[in-house]
């Protein structure tokens, strides 16, 4: 293992990058404020008037929304985008001449992003406690196990966007690509509705794949619908995802580079 | 040429290269057709549990669903070029549109194609006669008309307003449209009744920003739903505040390019 300044280098100039454009950075939440926005406001109707749904009442609804969209808010500054138009335009061979592991140096690069997300998550989070009320908080082991579980939702994410960017590999568009994935995740991750409310088949299914440990997970713990051994065992599921995914990106890798196409210039 | 002959031919060429890449044209129809349809396992989620949200019905909702995504569909196919504002910006490549002799909004709208429009207008379609098919909605001649033509309207507010979300790049050094894609999910909050919102959210999607205008009022008339069907026959007036407004921020926008000096 070499040293890990390099890596330390990337991350400062990734924070460094979102700063400078840090207007534009804001406005890409901006979608997701809104999402979470129109999804305050149709649950507020719908449990105001019939107490709660599938185990879901308003206060624990909310606390539900308000995590997923901090957990939807880690690792969603375009880094799969950037990553796609260099390997579409070829600078991407730039990347590979540096005496770096690429999948570590894009890392590095989204956790230097993932400070400034969690800060803009954290305004939102406050100023939304203070427009709808406060949240039912839970008790100390499960508040570590909850912030254990969202710290693990950043590498699991990562790793999910990074696969979904080697697709450009093999595509010459990366728009559609992004969007299945998003459309996917959203469904599967508890992002679109808590899980609980889909038929039992497709819980299951989604309760077995890695997408409801980068949103679903850490709003469960923190609501204490999961709680002891099934607490335990949602954390344990996004860190065994990650070590199964970081092993999957290694080896397709080594195929998506065969792939590589770069024209002259 | 005449520059609305030159935008239809611009567009048909912009086809033809999308055709080219025909693993792509498949990945983007795919993507559509899937978000769409994730928006609607969401709103099937909700009504297994409740009859009705604020008075309306599975099947009026999923109209007003299958409007947005059909006025979605069309600005795709008509104005996809837009979504290009910020990097033509940032790059100076917008330099090349300006010497030509024909306008420049047009230029830029038609500078690619949509493939997603296809599997936008099918999902909206199906959608949209399946809602209509389980709903009682007299069909007389003169509602047939205006519905066609609250219908048009409807679905040019969302080209002009998603022309002018993107028209604001002029603004921003960055090439990136995130404004852009913000103002899109704002729209995506009229999916649902609009009742269920706070009073100053209402006012703002009716009038200064009009995406109730997209499908939420033109639904309402066209279903003939409760007191406030009478609002969609606003939609010509939506569109055409819209209109004009698209028009006003991209001549303000365009007067502040300065290029980046080659």
């Amino acid at each position: 293992m070499t040293s890990l300044r390099p890596y330390v280098g990337l991350a400062l100039a990734a924070w460094r990058s979102v700063q400078a454009y840090r207007a534009t950075f804001v406005l890409g939440l901006l979608m997701l404020v809104f999402n979470l926005l129109a999804m305050l406001a149709l649950w507020q109707v719908l449990l105001r008037s019939r107490g709660s749904l599938a185990g879901f009442d308003w206060p624990h609804m909310k606390a539900y929304l308000l995590v997923v969209f901090v957990a939807n808010c880690l690792v969603s500054t375009y880094s799969d985008y950037t990553m796609a138009m260099r390997i579409q335009s070829g600078l991407v061979a730039l990347d590979l001449t540096k005496p770096l592991d690429y999948q570590a140096a894009r890392f590095a690069e989204t956790l230097g992003r993932v400070a400034l997300e969690l800060l803009t998550a954290g305004a939102v989070t406050v100023a939304a406690v203070l427009a709808f009320g406060g949240l039912p908080l839970p008790g100390p082991g499960q508040l570590a196990l909850f912030v254990v579980s969202l710290a693990a939702v950043v590498p699991l994410k990562f790793l999910i966007v990074y696969l979904t960017g080697m697709v450009c590999f093999w595509t010459q568009d990366y728009l559609g690509v992004n969007w299945a994935r998003v459309a996917v995740s959203a469904l599967l991750s508890g992002t679109l509705i808590p899980l609980a409310f889909l038929p039992g088949w497709l819980r299951d299914v989604a309760f077995a794949l890695p997408f409801q440990g980068t949103a679903s997970a850490p709003a469960l713990l923190f609501i204490g619908q999961a709680t002891g051994a099934r607490a335990v065992g949602l954390v344990a599921g996004q860190l065994a995802w990650t070590v199964a995914l970081c092993a999957g990106t290694r080896w397709a890798w080594r195929f998506a580079l065969r792939q590589l196409t770069v024209h002259g210039g | 040429m005449h520059p609305v002959r030159f935008y239809l031919r611009s567009l048909a060429v912009h086809l033809r290269a999308a055709l080219e890449y025909e693993a792509d044209f498949w990945i983007l129809v795919g993507a559509a057709v899937l978000t769409q349809l994730v928006g609607l396992v969401f709103i099937a989620t909700v009504f297994r549990r409740v009859p009705q949200v604020n008075g309306w019905s599975l099947w009026e909702v999923l109209f007003i669903f299958a409007m947005l995504i059909l006025a979605q569909g069309t600005g795709e196919l008509l104005a996809e070029g837009c979504w290009a504002i910020a990097g033509l910006v940032s790059t100076g490549e917008l330099d090349r549109m300006l010497v030509r002799p024909y306008p420049v909004v047009l230029q830029i709208c038609s500078s690619r194609f949509g493939m997603n429009a296809v599997g936008n207008l099918a999902v909206g379609g199906i959608l949209g006669g399946a809602a209509l098919a389980h709903l009682p909605v007299r069909w007389t001649p003169g509602h047939v008309l205006l519905s066609l033509v609250v219908f048009a309207c409807a679905m040019l507010v969302k080209v002009a307003l998603v022309v002018a979300a993107n028209a604001t790049s002029f603004w921003s050094t960055s090439p990136n449209n995130t404004f852009a894609i913000g103002m899109d999910h704002l729209g995506n909050l009229t999916r649902y009744p609009l009742s269920i919102y706070w009073s100053g959210l209402r006012a703002l999607l009716s009038t200064a920003v009009p995406f109730a205008f997209v499908g939420f009022f033109p639904a309402s008339f066209i279903l003939g739903h409760g007191g406030i069907a009478w609002l969609g026959l606003l939609t010509p007036v939506a569109a055409g505040y819209s209109v004009v407004l698209t028009l006003l921020v991209f001549r303000l926008g365009l007067r502040r390019y300065e290029s980046t000096g080659h």
